[in-house]
This record gives structure tokens, C-alpha cells and sequence, in this order.
């Protein structure tokens, strides 16, 4: 979308956001990636939406003080998950790990004009993790420089189109890893697409994979 | 720009298995582990005055970023990113190895990088 944006703009409209879902979700169908398109009935209103059972070192889940019946829920967790997941991978390190279901939305907002991941984590039996279990899940590349942030990086926020409680990646840094991609794309006359590009930045970061087809075989919007 | 600029001798200790390239050696019985990288600057990021690396093939993402980090001194707060095919950041868990066989053209792996502001 390079010639229809201001050179120097990060932003994104809503259209153009949508067009970039679109394509994106092509490829996603393409290799079974399990993206989903969820529009909000009577509205021009939707959402990117993935669901992923993650693997987690029981170490995540050692931050809350009912330490001994954590222990004792994980046991559950990796007991329960032998059973009721069919995926080998998963069953493969269910023995020595607990397993936790992450939830990712990739939304578009309004005020800001970009999008936003929303995401919400809870164990197999349905608890909820808490933010502090979801920091230490947060990826170690990204974990320091998130945490020294003047402001919340990571929030609990009310989803905008659900109304329920999930946790949100704040946009303010987006700019800072957009426009030098932007500019480079636009510098090589290459058109990108603004979702790929930026959901291989902020998915890593709360262990959402991104894989590099998503790099070649997904295309711009006319 | 010659590949013979200084030594970061300090981070080669540190980090046996990314050196520089030599230009002359494309034939070195090492070649099958080691890769060749190209790093270019984008943004504001500073520009390494290396530019061409030989990393083992098995080296993570992130454990380059940790050198390219180290090497232009960015301070604790700020990130890089880095970004293959100009516009893809690749995982950090990600092998170079991987990413060069992807997308390697001209027997090395171009990677851009940038960086965000230090909080402060």
C-alpha cells in the first residue's frame, strides 16, 4: 500500500487493514494455520482470531502463593492433556510441561489507526493466568525492554468488539518497527503487507509463531 | 569498506561462531556450518562498520540480535529488530541457517535491522 500512504505514515485504514486480513487468511487456509475471520453481525466490524495449546515450562505458573496447588493443577493439566490432545507434539511434551491455551485477536483501532493484538491465556481447566504469568511467558528477547516501558506495555483491557476481559500488547511502539519497514519497502518501490509485517514483530513476542511463508507467498493489496 | 575494519576482538571472544567473512575465502571446509550474512542498517539504527558476518548455521535470531546489540552498544532499554526479506521479522527462536536457505540469494543472507528509542 505503499503508493496510497503518505511516505512517512505508519498508520493504517480500515479498509486497508481489512484487504491485508483478507490475504492474510488466504495463506493461513493455504497451510492450515488456524486463523479465523470473526465479524461482529450487522456490522463492517471483524477481527483476526487464533487459538494455540502451548507448551509452557511449569516455571510460568509458579507465580502465584498456592504454590503446592499449582503443583497439583499442572499435574491435572498434563494428565488432562495426554488424554484429550490428539496433536503428537503436544502429547509429546505434556510429561514434563504444562499446557496452556492462548487466544490472539488482531484487531483494528480506531484511535490509534493500527492494529492491536488483543489475547487472552488460561490454563487447560479454564484459569485464567494472571498478568504477572503472563509476563513471564512474555518471550525473553522481548522481556526487559517490554517491562522498562514509563507506561503498561502489556494491559488488561475490556475487548472492544466482545466486551470481555482480555490482555492487550499497547500499540505505542508500533511506529518504531513499522516505519523503517515501511520506508525500505517503499524505497525498493515493493509493496508490503502491513499485517504480515507486523504481526511477525508483535506474534513472537507473546509466542504467537508466524511462519516465513507468510513472507513470499502472501501478497499487498491492490 | 574492507572487511579487514577493526576487530571487535572483545565480542569475537564472546561469540566463536559468528566471525567476520573473509571476502577472498568462499570455499572454506567450513562453509556447510557457517552462513554468510549481510547486515544492513535501516531507520536511525547506527551502521555496523563490519558489515558481513559468517554465523553458524544453528545460531538463533535472537542470539544474533544479542550481538548486533552488543556490538553497536545499544543500551539496555532499546530493541532491535531485525528483518528478513526487508519486511518479515523472523522468530527469535528462528535458525539463520533456515533463513539463509529461504532466503540466501548470492551466497549470503541479507538481514536489515533497526532499533527503538531508549525509554528515558
Amino acid at each position: 500500500m505503499a503508493g496510497e500512504r503518505n511516505p512517512a505514515s505508519c498508520y493504517l485504514d480500515e479498509r486497508t487493514f481489512q484487504l491485508c486480513c483478507q490475504l492474510f487468511l488466504q495463506h493461513s487456509e493455504t497451510i492450515q494455520d488456524g486463523w479465523s475471520w470473526e465479524q461482529i453481525k450487522g456490522t463492517d466490524e471483524g477481527f483476526m482470531k487464533k487459538t494455540v495449546l502451548m507448551p509452557v515450562k511449569p516455571s510460568v505458573l509458579h507465580k502465584q502463593h498456592e504454590y503446592s496447588i499449582q503443583d497439583e493443577n499442572m499435574v491435572t493439566d498434563d494428565i488432562q492433556a495426554n488424554v484429550e490432545d490428539e496433536t503428537a507434539g503436544v502429547q509429546a511434551v505434556c510429561e514434563i510441561h504444562a499446557v496452556l491455551r492462548y487466544e490472539y485477536h488482531v484487531l483494528y483501532s480506531c484511535s490509534y489507526q493500527i492494529p492491536v493484538l488483543y489475547f487472552r491465556a488460561s490454563t487447560l481447566d479454564g484459569r485464567p493466568l494472571s498478568l504477572e504469568e503472563v509476563w513471564s511467558n512474555v518471550h525473553p528477547n522481548y522481556r526487559q525492554r517490554l517491562q522498562q516501558g514509563p507506561w503498561d506495555t502489556l494491559t488488561q483491557q475490556e475487548h472492544p468488539l466482545l466486551g470481555q476481559p482480555f490482555f492487550m500488547l499497547h500499540p505505542c511502539r508500533t511506529e518504531e518497527f513499522m516505519k523503517p519497514a515501511l520506508d525500505l519497502a517503499q524505497a525498493e518501490n515493493k509493496r508490503m503487507n502491513y499485517i504480515v509485517t507486523w504481526l511477525s514483530v508483535v506474534g513472537p513476542v507473546l509466542r504467537l509463531d508466524v511462519p516465513l511463508s507468510y513472507s513470499t507467498e502472501v501478497s499487498a493489496p491492490d | 569498506m574492507s572487511d579487514n575494519a577493526e576487530s571487535p576482538t572483545e565480542t569475537q571472544k564472546d561469540d566463536p561462531s559468528i566471525q567476520h567473512a573473509a571476502t577472498e575465502q568462499t570455499g572454506a571446509s567450513d562453509e556447510k556450518k557457517k552462513i554468510d550474512v549481510l547486515l544492513k542498517a535501516v531507520g536511525d539504527a547506527p551502521i555496523m562498520k563490519t558489515k558481513k558476518w559468517s554465523v553458524e548455521r544453528g545460531r538463533t535470531v535472537q542470539s544474533l540480535a544479542q550481538f548486533i546489540s552488543r556490538f553497536l552498544k545499544l543500551e539496555a532499554s532499546e530493541q532491535l529488530f531485525i528483518y528478513v526479506n526487508q519486511s518479515f521479522a523472523p522468530s527469535p527462536d528462528q535458525e539463520v541457517g533456515v533463513l539463509f536457505e529461504c532466503f540466501g540469494s548470492d551466497g549470503k543472507l541479507v538481514l536489515h535491522y533497526c532499533k527503538s528509542q531508549a525509554w528515558g
